[in-house]
């Protein structure tokens, strides 16, 4: 295929499409990472709490823990978390595209929750836009819980026993123990779930959503080329990505060079 | 049974796993005087570890029981001073047995004295001043007191396994369990962790060594317990265990480990 400077100045005639398109994906991304963190907070809150309402049956006559069976299996389990974890199965085991669609045309169609169109920070469409993020959040909560849960346990159980052996509660080891030894896996890895969002929000095109694809659209349905405006969306793409993951490595450095392990 | 000095009953303690399949702990009885250094050897896989860690919960006992202080551990609920049933604070009795790893522990996050004051500020909501000069005071009983600021990397291992076992005394501990507190340790260091223990034992604390230095056992300890297969054949006097040995597994055992 012919690329030529001819080409790109064409589409450079929507350079304001692509910078409101640069914007919404960057509004995208933004409210995705907030909502989704909130959104696995909660998950991780419900896979770490510690109720469970058959724990009795774990115990024998005497008061002792069983040494086996589905009676001790069953004292251990713990419903909230066992909804919280289904959710992230079902979340990672099934598309995207799927996820997105589910929201935007059965959760927000207009028998559903019918949203106003109205615009809301200076150009975006509200009814497509918040399904969009709202999408996003559900599939990247889902992920972050993984990667919280991933850093607790990174942290080594002897921490633990040391921390209960001197009389400390579970919550206080939480709070002083583990969840400082923790962040320092979870931050780096929730950074790149930004960079991954950044990437993914790409696919809230399908329903209408004003972001950089959009802009490429248009540029290529105005100019007829084909080539040259999807080449100025991967530089876009690109020069959101790489600075943001190279400041998420220079933190991670930081952090590491705190690290007295 | 009890007697005054005792501090821990142990009675018929058993740990099974997959439905008794997997014997742990196998009925193990033993009373833990005041004052007593029980030394606890065995071939690896004898239980020796899980039974020190069943004295403080870490693991949690299929059977038997644990008296500590006149309460028995190993019940979710209990009797309080009214007698009315009330649910085990575990916490409480934890503060009161001081345990050193194998691993050391030491929270790597956090400076030497930040490790030694963590617990009796935030469980016994001691001063952060007070917390400190008595942190500063037992760093120097084991000469470190100079690496008060420093992160646990930074010390060594032997340096390391004696700010673990200052930081369990910083509770006051009535008791002290050791786990293999010098198998992690290169040979030059463990001279040093054992001389702690030493001092510690002269002192009078009551401890509980699981440990493979029987020079330590024959040296310090005031009573031996051999233990193999989740059983204990045989206890008594450093003397008895090791010039008179009666059970065949433990003249096995000392042949190949003396």
């Amino acid at each position: 295929m012919h690329v030529s400077a001819a080409g790109f100045q064409k589409v450079f005639q929507y350079a304001d499409m692509f910078k409101e398109g640069m914007l919404c994906t960057v509004y995208l991304s933004f409210f995705t990472v907030l909502l989704g963190f909130l959104l696995a907070l909660v998950l991780t809150g419900m896979r770490m709490s510690d109720i469970r309402p058959f724990r009795a049956l774990g115990l024998d006559k005497d008061g002792h823990l069983r040494d086996g069976g589905f009676l001790l299996a069953l004292s251990k389990f713990n419903p909230i978390g066992f909804v919280a974890t289904a959710y992230v199965e079902v979340i990672r085991a099934t598309p995207m595209l799927v996820q997105l669609f589910i929201v935007y045309q059965v959760v927000f169609n207009k028998h559903v929750i019918d949203l106003p169109s109205v615009t809301v920070l200076g150009f975006l469409k509200l009814n497509r836009f918040l399904p969009g993020v709202i999408a996003l959040a559900l599939n990247s909560g889902a992920y972050v819980s993984e990667i919280i849960r991933a850093g607790i346990q990174s942290v080594d159980g002897g921490q633990t026993e040391a921390a209960r052996s001197l009389g400390l509660t579970q919550g206080q080891n939480m709070r002083f123990i583990v969840l400082p030894q923790a962040v320092k896996n979870i931050l780096p890895a929730i950074g790149n779930e930004f960079v991954t969002i950044i990437k993914e929000s790409a696919i809230t095109y399908t329903i209408g959503v004003q972001d950089l694809m959009a802009a490429v659209k248009a540029a290529q349905a105005g100019t007829f080329l084909v080539l040259e405006p999807l080449l100025v969306v991967a530089v876009l793409y690109f020069c959101l990505t790489f600075p943001t993951s190279k400041v998420i490595a220079y933190f991670e450095r930081r952090m590491s060079r705190g690290d007295k392990r | 049974m009890a007697t005054r000095d005792s501090l821990i009953q142990v009675t018929d303690l058993k740990k099974y796993y997959n439905k008794g399949t997997i014997k742990a702990l196998d009925g193990i009885t033993v009373d833990i005087n005041r004052d007593d250094v029980m030394v606890v050897i065995g071939p690896s896989g004898s239980g020796k570890s899980t039974f020190l860690r069943s004295l403080n919960l870490l693991e949690e006992p299929t059977g038997g029981s644990i008296v500590f202080d006149g309460v028995d551990i190993t019940k979710k609920k209990v009797k309080n001073a009214e007698g009315k049933l009330v649910k085990l604070d575990i916490d409480m009795h934890r503060q009161k047995m001081g345990m050193v790893f194998q691993r050391f522990n030491l929270f790597p996050h956090m400076t030497i004295l930040d490790n030694m004051t963590l617990a009796p500020m935030q469980v016994k909501h001691m001063g952060k001043a007070e917390a400190e000069e008595k942190a500063l005071a037992l760093l120097d009983r084991v000469g470190l007191k100079d690496r008060a600021d420093a992160y646990p990397i930074q010390l060594s291992g032997g340096q390391q396994q004696r700010v673990a076992i200052v930081r369990a005394l910083a509770m006051e501990p009535e008791v002290m369990l050791f786990d293999e507190p010098t198998s992690a340790l290169d040979p030059e260091m463990v001279g040093e962790v054992l001389d702690v223990m030493k001092q510690l034992a002269h002192e009078g604390m009551t401890m509980v060594v699981v440990t493979h230095e029987m020079g330590f056992a024959r040296e310090v300890g005031s009573r031996v317990l051999f233990m193999a297969d989740g059983k204990l054949l045989e206890q008594g006097t450093p003397e008895e265990i090791f010039n008179d040995p009666k059970h065949p597994r433990l003249q096995d055992f000392l042949s190949k480990v003396l």
